[in-house]
């Protein structure tokens, strides 16, 4: 009986100190917060290439250091290699939390995975990953609702018939296929609305403006072009006015970039999506600073609501957000 | 007293074994995860709309007060009625209402639900297509945190929408709508925190789930 009794005794024992050494774990991030490497935030973005991106960046890098944290910016190129290398760098260097703004919704899930295996947690800004269990949040623009509403103003500018052009983004982005699928939830209920040609344009401005002029070349007889970002929405418009088309197609663009916030004040382009690249980041950054000092219960998913800039309401806006919020 | 040990033992094995075999889970926890496992946007939405968002009615706010309250307490309507699923200016509200049908057009029933009936205060959608989410925000029912990526989301969204022009509006004119009739409605509708400043609250768009002529 005795030597049951001690068995029993070890064993529970055994079973005390796995259970603790689990919990310590877990609770890990949150214990160093006065250690130097818990100090740095790294910011992961998808490309620097796109003066949205680089608003996002940018500002979540301030918000960081306004925090308190020193804070570094890796940029991705667009590329899932490039950005599992800094991912690698980053845990390496035992960075305290990434602020991370994925190049691909699955391609990018492995490099979350491998941060949060190594204790150190992501926060998804502007585009997410197709998990809701790796990052400790994620922060999106509501990409679907904002293209509900500008696909309502491009049904009513179109007066309901025309022949249009689609520029879509990187196709692994779910950005991408948010927006699509939220303007064509409207437009396609109207039969002489008719779509002559869908060309992926990467979210690039000079690929925009090569796949519009080869577009046209088909299809000259065009009267607006609906572009998954700013950036394509720029490179439209500059294909159009190579071919001196800028008074009978309409362009119409999603971000709420500088160019196209001037371009609409201007009457050159017609409307946008008014992202929040700044709302984001910070919310991004002060997230991360939550975490840091231990608090864990986020929701998920947080969408970002979109709204339509137009020549009509242009003035409470200014580039990536609300003349108001300035 | 052997009897009495006999049966004793008999019944814990059986509350025993049949604890064992039986549990016990909500119904709502269940159908939620079986729905998200095996996930069809279509099947989602009609599960939704036919065993849950029924319940949900119950909490649907007056029309008139919540009219009353746009134009004088947003910060309230808000605060007491108002869901989004994220950060917005714009928030979904569940109604419910009675009131005189003022016209009929492609751009939906005009509705006065104030007296004097003279001016209407909602415009009911009946239209071919239903953009947007305000059924879906509304009814406060799903969480977008629960999907791996947002599109499912979205997608639930523009199937009530397909179920709404199916089953609520299609079926109308067989109601036989008539000008000066009355109408009870359920639905929802998305109003912008700052609506009210920019005029934009003459006509409250509800998208219907339920009407009633009388």
């Amino acid at each position: 009986m005795s030597r049951k009794f001690l068995i029993f005794t070890v064993m529970s024992l055994g079973l005390l100190v796995l259970g603790f050494g689990c919990k310590q774990k877990e609770q890990g991030p949150g214990k160093d917060e006065d250690s130097q490497s818990k100090r740095r935030i790294a910011v992961v973005i998808s490309t620097l290439n796109n003066p949205w991106f680089v608003v996002l960046g940018d500002t979540a890098k301030a918000r960081a250091e306004e925090l308190g944290y020193e804070a570094t910016i890796f940029d991705s190129q667009n590329d899932t290699a490039k950005e599992s290398d800094h991912f690698d760098n980053i845990i390496a260097a035992g960075y305290a939390a990434i602020l991370f703004n994925p190049t691909d919704a699955d391609a990018s899930i492995a490099n979350v995975k491998k941060a949060k295996e190594a204790g150190i947690p992501a926060f998804c800004i502007d585009r997410e990953i197709n998990s809701n269990d790796l990052a400790a949040t994620q922060v999106l623009s509501d990409n679907y609702a904002g293209c509900v509403d500008l696909g309502q103003y491009f049904v009513k500018k179109m007066n309901q018939k025309g022949n249009y052009v689609e520029l879509l983004g990187i196709l692994g982005d779910n950005n991408t296929w948010n927006r699509s699928k939220g303007f064509h939830s409207v437009v396609d209920n109207y039969p002489d609305l008719k779509m002559v040609a869908q060309q992926c344009a990467e979210f690039d401005r000079t690929k925009a403006m090569e796949v519009l002029e080869s577009i046209m070349q088909a299809n000259p007889d065009i009267n607006a072009v609906f572009c998954g970002n700013d950036a394509m929405a720029m490179g439209a418009y500059q294909a159009l006015a190579a071919a001196g088309k800028t008074h009978k197609v309409m362009v119409f663009g999603f971000d709420g970039a500088k160019d196209v916030i001037d371009s609409i004040r201007d009457g050159r382009i017609v409307a946008t999506g008014m992202q929040f690249p700044k709302r984001m980041a910070q919310m991004g950054a002060e997230q991360a600073d939550e975490y840091i000092k231990g608090k864990r219960d986020f929701p998920q998913k947080v969408p970002v609501a979109v709204e339509l800039v137009t020549q009509e309401n242009i003035a409470k806006y200014t580039a990536y957000g609300r003349e108001s919020e300035q | 007293m052997k009897k009495v040990c006999k049966y004793s033992l008999s019944a814990a094995i059986l509350v025993f074994v049949l604890s064992q075999s039986v549990y016990f889970e909500d119904l709502k926890v269940v159908r939620e995860q079986r729905r998200r496992e095996a996930f069809n946007a279509a099947e989602y939405a009609g599960d939704l709309w036919l065993n849950e968002l029924p319940s949900v009615l119950d909490e649907a706010v007056d029309v008139k007060e919540l009219i009353e309250l746009f134009n004088t307490n947003m910060g309230q309507a808000i605060e007491r009625y108002g869901k989004t699923p994220g950060v917005s200016r714009v928030y979904a509200y569940l109604l419910k209402g009675e009131g005189t049908i003022l016209s009929i057009d492609r751009d939906g029933l005009k509705v006065s639900v104030k007296e004097p009936q003279t001016n209407p205060d909602v415009v009911i959608e009946t239209g071919s297509y239903i953009p947007g989410n305000a059924v879906r925000d509304a009814s406060g029912l799903i969480d977008v945190s629960k999907f791996s990526d947002t599109m499912k989301f979205n997608e639930i969204g523009s199937e009530i929408n397909k179920i709404i022009v199916r089953d609520v509006i299609r079926p109308l004119p067989d109601k036989k709508p008539t000008v000066g009739g009355t109408i009870k409605f359920f639905g929802a509708t998305q109003v912008a925190q700052d609506a009210a400043e920019e005029n934009l609250l003459q006509l409250v768009r509800v998208v219907p789930i339920r009407l009633e002529l009388e």
